[in-house]
């Protein structure tokens, strides 16, 4: 009971910090679905526009440094979802984990998960993301 | 009190009776097609996003049952289309009748000579004059000209006038729309939703119109609107992201 009562919460909390990219555009263009990355390092800056936020972070990649870029949601959606400009602040060490970008160089990631290095939420109670989807939606045709 | 001034006074009050005749005219209008008991009250702040309905996609809400038959000509365009060419990465506002699909909220207002559609994601407005106008040559635009009408409890809206646009059909199958664009629009209340029926008509690319239904919910009291205030930086950065499809 315990064990499954964790395993919940564990997926409670990867859920949580899912960003999702929503309602501008597609995201098999820019980023590979079928791939996953993870990186870690320093905030450079955190960018809470429309119709896209971006989070900046430095990591080293082959003895390099080099700055992501981490598509977000729309801020409409993410401010009302408890994340403000400070949510991140410069410096604040993250670890990263989503779908690579395609364009050779580039260093990209959307759809990601945003953790502390240690894997706990980035914000207390780690109401961080968008509102889930009711299970079979509404009505759509 | 000269001449003038009896000239001046007089013309201002015909002027203000004639603003009043023109306003009670407008009033008229709408109801003299529908009686008050058969116009619904679409009034208020609809929440349009994933409490309501699915998010949109490639698939949604044009799906397997409601996907347009496009013609060669759209074939042709969906073949070449090149995503960075999307004019939403510099911020051009999506069109009908994706608009309405985006989820986000929109505000309704219900006046006597029009209704007007403020939709949170790009900040767009939309007048529905009910009063009988007619588009000028200055009407064209982005989301078009529009005039309707209550009809059996429903709102019934057409729109044309649309301006071409490479993406005009939705925000992620590259099917253009063209200036022949026409989308007819029905809005109803069923209990506390608003339900619409979306219908999009282009002879240049659509071989026969295609439609989908939605509905949005009633937003929390006290919401309001908020900006959306495109960001023409961030707005053009995931473009970076991807290979390009042209040199």
């Amino acid at each position: 009971m315990t064990s499954c009562r964790w395993t919940a919460l564990g997926l409670a909390a990867a859920l949580i910090a899912t960003v999702p990219v929503i309602a501008h555009h597609s995201s098999a263009p820019f980023y590979d679905a079928t791939k996953k990355i993870e990186a870690q390092g320093p905030v450079t800056k955190l960018l809470l526009r429309n119709p896209h936020s971006f989070l900046y972070f430095e990591s080293e990649v082959n003895g390099k440094k080099v700055e992501w870029q981490v598509e977000l949601g729309p801020a409409a959606s993410l401010t009302r979802t408890g994340w403000t400009s400070d949510t991140l602040k410069p410096g604040t060490i993250v670890r990263v984990s989503g779908q690579p970008s395609r364009a050779e160089g580039s260093f990209g990631m959307c759809c990601a998960r945003i953790t502390r290095p240690d894997g706990s939420p980035i914000t207390p109670g780690g109401r961080v993301t968008e509102e889930q989807q009711p299970p079979g939606g509404g009505l759509s045709r | 009190m000269n001449a003038k001034v009896v000239l001046t006074v007089g013309c201002i009050a015909a002027a203000a009776a004639l603003c009043v005749g023109s306003a009670l005219v407008g009033a008229q209008t709408p109801t003299a097609s529908a009686s008050p008991s058969q116009i619904p009250d679409l009034g208020g702040i609809w929440d349009g996003t994933t409490r309501a309905r699915p998010v949109n996609s490639e698939r949604v809400p044009w799906g397997k049952e409601n996907f347009p038959e496009l013609n060669e000509r759209a074939l042709a365009y969906q073949k070449v289309f090149d995503e960075a060419l999307s004019p939403k990465y510099d911020c051009q506002p999506s069109t009908s009748p994706a608009i309405q699909y985006d989820p986000y909220s929109m505000q309704v207002s219900q006046w006597p000579d029009r209704v007007v559609f403020r939709y949170e994601k790009d900040d767009q407005v939309r007048t529905v004059w009910l009063d009988g106008r007619k588009p000028t040559i200055y009407d064209w635009g982005i989301q078009g000209f529009s005039v309707g009408r209550y009809e059996g409890n429903a709102l019934l809206v057409e729109t044309d006038h649309f301006v071409f646009d490479i993406t005009g059909f939705d925000d992620y199958n590259g099917i253009p729309s063209s200036q022949l664009k026409k989308v007819r629009e029905r809005y109803w209340r069923e209990g506390q939703e608003l339900r619409a029926t979306v219908t999009v008509e282009d002879q240049l690319f659509l071989r026969k119109p295609a439609s989908y239904t939605t509905r949005w919910l009633p937003q929390r009291p006290g919401y309001q609107l908020s900006a959306w205030d495109c960001d023409p930086e961030t707005s053009r950065a995931p473009v970076r992201m991807m290979p390009q499809k042209y040199k």
